[in-house]
């Protein structure tokens, strides 16, 4: 279980985010949304210690994280994705597998299990297993990024915009992916623009807007919910 | 010269209480450093010691090197390890003239600082293209291989044999046992100390800070980097020539073992050890590097390089603020004010220019800025094609779109800092397009920066008024009194107190002041609370519909960009999608990729 | 004419792999780190002043041990000079403490060398027999100069591209975030490149030994020769330093030969300027910068 209360950071002295609080359960995801520069990516980052928050606490199974360094956090189990499909380009794709484990040291058949696992989903990896990560497509590098994720079998997966650089249509196979994984009891948090698609595959739901959050609903309300925030809106950029 | 009166005068009634609140502690470390190189300058001659007399020579031109390896250091920026090299060449300028070939002293001076100052300009050379560890190891490069140049030219060196020069009229005393050399070098590092304080006065020195602090806000206020670097470079290197050139009748003999790399390294040391930036620093640091060990242990005279090895070590991970700058730490947090509700509120500000005539008329159809057909590439990968964009006087212009959308290369070449690959682009009728950052911001272009850049060595109002110094007329009447009652309520609060809000109007103030007919605010309401959004709107409009000003408003808070913009531009992928008035843009399906829960294309 | 070329040029290829080595002695570091370890010379040094001390005059049976043994304790020496050169810093470089502390160690290892051994420099004789070229006599540590070069670069390669913890410090240069994201132990990593860098100095200080005059102010030589390899190389690319290396050790010997002895470290100078005002990402950097 995943519990951010009252969080208050942003990078430098600039207070991006104000106060914001979240839980995810394992076997849930979490969608939240809102619009460019309103803080989703500087709420995962703050969760998972790159940016210290200047308030607030971030709790693991009820263990505090906050304060510690980013790669103890992702020992701890909470591991993020950092959004524009990040890998080590000069890196081959099984060695970029195998940074993974660096979050679960010492579980050598664990390794052996998940590779097979990520093989099966997306044989893609597989195949250019021996290729160097810079010579993939944007698509399959965010598909390497969350297998390398997936190789450290975390308690908590933070996703920061799977969909940037990517085609639409590759999507869907990610993201159904990232249910499945959720499914085996992970609590999952994605960040995504891209809400129409990324909607049916989550559990719940959050706007952020200017650093706050806007609205928290059940994912199944969220079409609704934006609906009558776009009216509001439409009807005061037409007032001027 | 009138600042410099004025500068020195104000900060004199404050000394009087202990407990200040003054900002800066520069001018009581001026007067304690002045006090104490007089007192170890002047104090053995009059007592009558002629080794401490000798001593004390010799540490107070040390003293002088470090002093401008300090300003080159810290209010310059320039990591220079090679200052015993500049030394070197002063001494040898003049002891080649006077001692080898007979000449006046005076030519002899000028032989030493021409010298020096032809070493500072070819360290200056690199600084110009390389920062940081390349510079630090082309001085220091240049440290190693003076010497071994030293000994190769012996026709003009006399090579290891070295030269000796005695000058008998410089040290007979005059009066008080006092010998004409003991005032000279009593003196010199007083006047290099003074000069330090008076350049930081200066509108120049504070010009060469947010130089080395931050070249890119520099470049915005017209600054050349380069230009203050090379005049930093000079300026050291004339001073450390100088001190070569006293450095010869002070030792009387020269050879190479004197300008080893180690000198530039206690020099360097000196600084470090005695704290960064500080004017007292040098002072301290030379008497704990050099006099300790030299003279104070003299039976563990081979421990030395040892012993200011291991100190310089262990200040650098345990005080890394050096010796005097622990001292100032404290002090700051003792005493340091400002911030808070009043730390910086802007209705002085807005009163000043509601009370100003409003322009008339309807804004005028002249664009500012044009630009056209622009696109700008990186090697393969396009960052802006073929875009249009124009901006009136008056006008508040939107510019808006995603992450990767080719906001900030579209801002960068507005603000000069890259060029276009094709394209033109004009300012104030003016073809601009291959006219560097510094001078487009002379033309009156002002911008503020995502993360606002404060420099914390200076006071609030220093932060403000950077922005005077890049003027060149005088500003409004009712500026001129405003900029007087922030001089007042804010030369001695500290900027590390304000709030990121307030930080965000300083720095509007800042790029105001500097007579700047278009303003660029790059997403200006990041970080700001709802109350100081609506309050940067009301300003924003107030620039606009008073002043005149031109605002191109960067914002990814669509509501504020949709409230106050007149004409919003979208940009998707690098190319221009949608640009027009807001009501008109609202209803664009170009535009509703950006709204949240907005259909994406 | 033709043999004294050739001469010059296999004795500069040889002075300049050691300036390839240290280079890449650089380059470990300054990929895992952003720092440049100024005290690389005389950690160099050291090398040699372990291979005077412990294994003078001695033959390969004796040698051979004290090698290792030598190029350990350098190792866990520059271990313990990276965890206090980072202690001050919080992940990388964000401050220039780093430039003063590395300076300050550079410093206090040449005053220990020249507190235990005195000013003046001493020859060692290594094992390796020397051999005649174009006729003239040659010390084997010429040649032993050139076969660590290629040595350790191959080492290198292996370690950074094929062991976990290699490849762990080349994911943290080619992407520092995503490393720490990973779960990569970030400061260990870092600590163990400054290892590595003095396992690669140290022991090619100790090896060749011999055609190095040690002492204590040698290592400002091989720190400025070394910097400019890896500068001529392209900072960070190791590959670079095999042409680096040996050029700016063949501009070397042809100022000796044709000008002086003297003016070899200004020719290295005028190099070093001359390539950071021209191309400042070096002559190899910009195609391969993040390559390891």
């Amino acid at each position: 279980m995943l519990e951010v209360s009252n969080l208050t950071a942003g990078y430098g002295d600039i207070p991006v985010l104000r106060d914001v609080s979240l839980k995810v359960a394992p076997g849930e995801i979490l969608l939240i949304g809102g619009e460019n520069g309103a803080g989703k990516s500087t709420l995962l980052r703050a969760i998972a210690g790159f940016n210290r928050p200047s308030a607030g606490s971030v709790k693991l199974d009820g263990v505090e994280l906050s304060g510690l360094p980013p790669e103890k956090i992702a020992r701890d189990g909470l591991r993020l994705v950092l959004d524009g499909h990040r890998v080590f380009p000069e890196l081959s794709v099984f060695d970029n597998l195998r940074m993974g484990t660096a979050a679960r040291p010492g579980d050598r058949a664990g390794f052996g299990r998940a590779i097979e696992e990520i093989y099966a989903v997306f044989p893609i990896l597989k195949d250019k297993s021996k290729a160097m990560a810079r010579d993939l497509s944007g698509g399959q590098q965010q598909i390497l990024a969350l297998g390398q994720a997936f190789m450290a079998r975390p308690k908590v997966l933070l996703c920061d915009e799977p969909s940037i650089g990517l085609a639409q249509a590759l999507l869907p196979p990610i993201l159904a992916f990232l249910r499945k994984w959720a499914e085996s009891g992970t609590a999952v948090v994605i960040v995504e623009q891209h809400l129409a698609v990324t909607r049916p595959y989550t559990d719940r739901a959050m706007i952020i807007q200017r650093g706050q959050v806007a609205l928290s609903c059940a994912s199944s309300e969220l079409d609704e919910k934006l609906e009558a925030l776009q009216q509001a809106r439409a009807q005061a950029y037409a007032a001027g | 010269m009138a600042v410099t009166a004025k500068a020195i005068a104000a900060p004199s009634g404050t000394t009087s209480a202990p407990a200040s609140k003054s900002f800066s502690s520069d001018f009581p470390q001026l007067l304690m450093g002045i006090v104490l190189i007089a007192m170890t300058g002047l104090g053995p001659s009059m007592l009558g010691n002629s080794y401490w007399e000798h001593t004390f020579q010799l540490v107070n031109i040390y003293v002088a090197v470090a002093v401008f390896q300090n300003f080159l250091f810290v209010d310059a920026g320039q990591k220079s390890f090679g200052q015993g090299a500049i030394l070197g060449l002063g001494a040898y300028g003049f002891a080649i003239a006077v001692g080898l070939n007979g000449l006046p002293v005076i030519i002899g001076l000028l032989a030493g600082i021409v010298a020096a100052t032809a070493g500072g300009l070819l360290f200056a050379l690199p600084a110009l293209r390389v920062q940081g560890f390349h510079l630090g190891f082309v001085t220091m490069s240049a440290g190693i291989v003076f010497p071994q140049l030293l000994v190769q030219f012996d026709w003009l060196t006399r090579g290891i044999n070295g030269i000796s020069v005695k000058l008998p009229g410089l040290t007979d005393p005059l009066l008080f046992g006092l010998s004409p050399m003991t005032l000279i070098v009593t003196l010199f590092p007083i006047l290099a100390l003074l000069l330090h304080f008076v350049l930081r006065q200066s509108p120049l020195g504070r010009r060469m800070r947010i130089a080395a602090e931050s070249p890119e806000a520099a470049r915005s206020l017209g600054i050349r980097p380069g230009f203050m670097r090379s005049l930093a470079f000079v300026i050291a290197s004339v001073g450390t020539g100088i001190s070569g050139v006293l450095y010869v009748p002070a030792v009387g003999f020269i050879s190479p073992q004197g300008f080893l790399v180690d000198l530039s390294f206690v020099f360097f040391f000196a600084v470090v050890v005695g704290g960064r930036g500080q004017l007292l620093g040098p002072i301290i640091g030379i008497w704990i590097i050099h006099v300790l060990p030299t003279i104070i242990l003299v039976q563990l005279i081979d421990y030395r390089l040892l012993v200011y090895g291991i100190l310089t070590l262990l200040v650098v991970i345990l005080f890394p603020d050096g010796v005097v700058g622990t001292f100032e730490s404290w002090r700051r947090k003792r005493s340091q004010v400002g911030g808070g509700e009043r730390g910086f509120r802007l209705d002085r500000f807005t009163d000043a220019i509601r009370s100003m005539v409003p322009v008339t008329g309807k804004p005028s159809d002249v664009p500012i800025i044009e630009v056209r057909n622009a696109t700008k590439k990186f090697g393969q990968v396009v960052a802006i094609e073929d875009v249009d964009m124009v901006v009136r006087p008056g006008e508040i212009h939107g510019l808006v779109g995603a992450n990767g959308s080719g906001k900030t290369s579209l801002l960068n070449v507005l603000t000069g800092l890259s060029r276009l690959n094709s394209g033109t682009y004009s300012f104030n009728g003016r073809d601009v397009t291959r006219v560097p950052a510094d001078a487009i911001a002379k033309l009156g272009l002002g911008r503020t920066f995502q993360t606002p850049r404060m420099f914390p060595s200076l006071s609030v109002w220093d932060n403000i008024r950077i922005g005077l110094d890049a003027r060149d007329e005088a500003l409004e009447p009712e500026f001129a009194t405003l900029a007087q009652s922030l001089d007042r309520d804010f030369a001695n609060d500290s900027p590390a107190l304000l709030s990121h809000g307030q930080r965000r109007l300083v720095e509007v103030v800042r790029v105001v002041f500097k007579q700047s007919s278009i303003l660029l605010f790059d997403e200006p309401a990041a970080g700001l609370s709802p109350e100081e959004r609506a309050e940067f709107a009301d300003l924003v409009r107030l620039l606009s519909r008073t002043l005149g000003k031109a605002i191109i408003l960067v914002e990814h808070d669509l509501d504020l960009v949709w409230g106050i913009a007149d004409t919003i531009t979208v940009l998707e992928t690098g190319r221009v999608v949608a640009s027009g008035a807001p009501a008109v843009l609202a209803k664009d399906p170009a535009v509703q990729h950006l709204f949240v829960g907005g259909r994406h294309a | 004419m033709l043999s004294e070329i050739i001469i010059i040029v296999v004795r500069g290829i040889a002075i300049g792999s050691i300036f390839s080595i240290i280079a890449m002695s650089f380059n470990v570091v300054h990929n895992a780190t952003g720092i440049f370890n100024f005290a690389q010379g005389n950690i160099f040094i050291l090398g040699g002043f372990g291979a005077y001390l412990l294994a003078n005059q001695v033959g390969l049976e004796i040698w051979l041990p004290v090698l290792i043994l030598v190029t350990l304790a350098i190792g866990a020496l520059v271990a313990l000079q990276g965890w206090i050169t980072l202690l001050p810093l919080h992940s990388s470089v964000e401050q220039d403490s780093w430039l003063i502390s590395t300076v300050s160690v550079s410093v206090i290892i040449g005053a220990v060398l020249l507190l235990t051994l005195g000013p003046f420099p001493f020859n060692v004789q290594g094992p390796v027999p020397g051999f005649r070229l174009m006729g003239s006599k040659t010390p084997g540590a010429y040649g032993l100069a050139i076969a660590a070069m290629v040595a350790w670069y191959l080492v290198l390669r292996f370690f950074l591209r094929r062991t976990f913890t290699g490849l762990a410090i080349s994911a943290l240069s080619q992407d520092f975030d995503a490393a720490r994201a990973a779960g990569l132990p970030v400061r260990r990593l870092q600590i163990a490149a400054f290892a590595i860098s003095g396992l690669v100095a140290g022991s090619v200080g100790f090896m060749v030994a011999p055609m190095v005059s040690v002492s204590p102010d040698a290592g400002m030589r091989y720190v400025l020769n070394g910097f400019v390899a890896a500068v001529v190389g392209g900072i960070g690319n190791n590959t670079g330093t095999l042409i680096g290396g040996p050029l700016v050790g063949v501009i070397a010997m042809l100022t000796a030969y044709k000008i002086g002895g003297a003016y070899q470290d200004l020719a290295s100078l005028l190099v070093l300027v001359t390539i950071l005002m021209l191309w400042p990402q070096g002559l190899f950097g910009r195609a391969a910068a993040r390559r390891v």
